[in-house]
């Protein structure tokens, strides 16, 4: 790098959608000489597919309507890039078959009993979890011929389930809610599945108000939740929790550090790139960067706001996600109802 | 009783007893015929909560008898986790606490119930629904 301040480069703009944008998701295996395809969900019931065009720009390659009757909250690819699942407020979730240029619903999962929030793919591919506002997260097992079957119901949530996210590595699942508590899930092998923690204010530092968001590292040993208190809180994820305790003293998640002050209305999303930068979209509709702070004297590690890029939007930022395939992409998506894309360029170290 | 010189309030009190015992009698009046419709109407509602509570085990209790006979003519027309699913289901059936209205599980039970009937239903791609049940397991029972 050449030295220069860090800098968020707006690079496109992808307008499109006729409602706010809910959510991202960029396939992480689009196909050997496939360029970043990402996929978009909208309150107008649609998911849209943007693709770059051999000349730079972007372009939306597909519409994926017809299916859901209400807003598409989120969207997940599988790990193999060849499915998209699609988490609706009909309370439905459907699942395509992406075959490089056509998708087909080749399934739909009912079961929750309102609104579906959102969907998160299982490391191996083979499992798949929804929330919803009925307090619950539901664990599917992928079965051959687009059959899907419900392992495991959880409950415990005292409120609506805002976002699941599995670890990069593990068979563990983490569930955050409006009820402001994290809650870690993991089976005994049985397809018996258990609250293994609950990381809540009083007993772990918790956040104060519901927690939006949550995302692991690439190496799964740190993740960062974001709240509706305005704060980022960064975790000690290092504990293997998928295994079940043996005798006492078996380790658990801590918290880290707690950022506070960047943001001055909810934080909606959070996401960690490979390169170990924190992004966070929110009301305020800024984003900030952040990374580790490798110099830090104090206990633990500490975080440091590399930028916060002001009016990124004209409106709330619901999803900031960085492309896989390029750490220095981020696309972020609005009530604005636009997509957009920025170009990380600069300097982030030290 | 002393005979003494009968005062102002001596003077008013066959007055007052007289409201007394018209009050009384209205009481008791009142309270007859509320206890008799009461009686009545808690007979009603007791009939009509029992129907649905009763077509509602009935109808999970249905579906569990044709699952069970379509296993006992084919061993694998469910996977394994289906078919634990249903006998989990008909467990929770026939635990439900039928003869003890009063017992403090039962809204429990039967969400348990419905919870695990979902679960089956979704697993097996089947739209099937209870019909006569709310579509939110917190709303009231609504009326027939």
């Amino acid at each position: 790098m050449d030295g220069a301040a860090a800098e968020l480069r707006e690079a496109h703009r992808l307008a499109g959608h006729a409602d706010r944008v809910w959510s991202l998701a960029w396939n992480p295996a689009p196909g050997a000489g496939a360029g970043p395809v990402l996929a978009s969900c909208a309150g107008d019931k649609t998911v849209r597919i943007w693709k770059r065009a051999p000349d730079g720009a972007w372009q939306c390659t597909d519409v994926l309507e017809d299916t859901h009757n209400r807003t598409v909250r989120c969207c997940a690819w599988s790990p193999d890039g060849k499915l998209l699942a699609t988490a609706s407020f009909d309370a439905t979730t459907a699942v395509w078959e992406y075959s490089g240029c056509d998708f087909e619903c080749v399934a739909t999962l009912e079961g929750h009993e309102n609104e579906v929030k959102s969907v998160s793919w299982s490391p191996s591919g083979s499992l798949l979890a929804t929330c919803s506002r009925d307090k619950m997260a539901w664990i599917w097992e992928v079965q051959p011929g687009n059959e899907y079957e419900c392992v495991s119901v959880l409950q415990g949530h005292t409120q609506d389930v805002k976002m699941v996210q599995w670890h990069p590595h593990l068979d563990i699942l983490v569930s955050v809610s409006y009820d402001n508590s994290i809650r870690v899930w993991a089976d005994d092998g049985d397809d018996e599945w258990h609250c293994v923690q609950t990381l809540t204010e009083d007993n772990n530092c918790g956040h104060s108000s519901t927690v939006w968001a949550v995302s692991f590292n690439h190496k799964g040993d740190r993740m960062v939740t974001c709240s509706d208190d305005r704060t980022l809180k960064v975790w000690d994820t290092s504990a293997d929790l998928s295994q079940p305790k043996t005798g006492e003293g078996h380790e658990s998640w801590r918290h880290l550090c707690t950022l506070t002050g960047y943001h001055d209305r909810t934080i909606f999303s959070a996401h960690w790139s490979s390169e170990d930068i924190i992004a966070s979209g929110a009301g305020d509709d800024a984003i900030c960067l952040f990374a580790e702070e490798k110099n830090s004297m104090v206990e633990g590690p500490s975080y440091k706001l590399i930028l916060k890029k002001e009016k990124a939007h004209d409106m709330d930022i619901n999803c900031v996600r960085w492309c896989p395939q390029d750490p220095r992409l981020l696309a972020s998506a609005s009530d604005d109802g636009t997509v957009k894309l920025w170009e990380l360029k600069g300097s982030v170290l030290d | 009783m002393d005979h003494q010189p009968q005062s102002d309030a001596d003077f008013l009190e066959p007055s007052v007893l007289l409201d007394e015992t018209h009050y009384q009698e209205g009481f008791k009046n009142g309270y007859h015929d509320g206890l008799s419709s009461g009686k009545e109407e808690a007979r009603q509602v007791g009939l009509k909560m029992g129907f649905q509570v009763g077509e509602e085990l009935g109808f999970y209790q249905g579906c569990l008898d044709v699952w069970m006979s379509a296993t006992r003519i084919d061993q694998n027309a469910f996977s394994t986790r289906v078919r634990k699913n249903i006998e989990q289901l008909a467990e929770l059936v026939s635990s439900y606490p039928l003869s003890d209205p009063e017992n403090e599980q039962v809204q429990d039970v039967m969400e348990k119930i419905r919870l695990k009937f979902r679960v089956i239903t979704a697993s097996l791609g089947a739209r099937l629904e209870y019909e006569g049940r709310p579509a939110s397991s917190k709303q009231d029972v609504e009326d027939l």
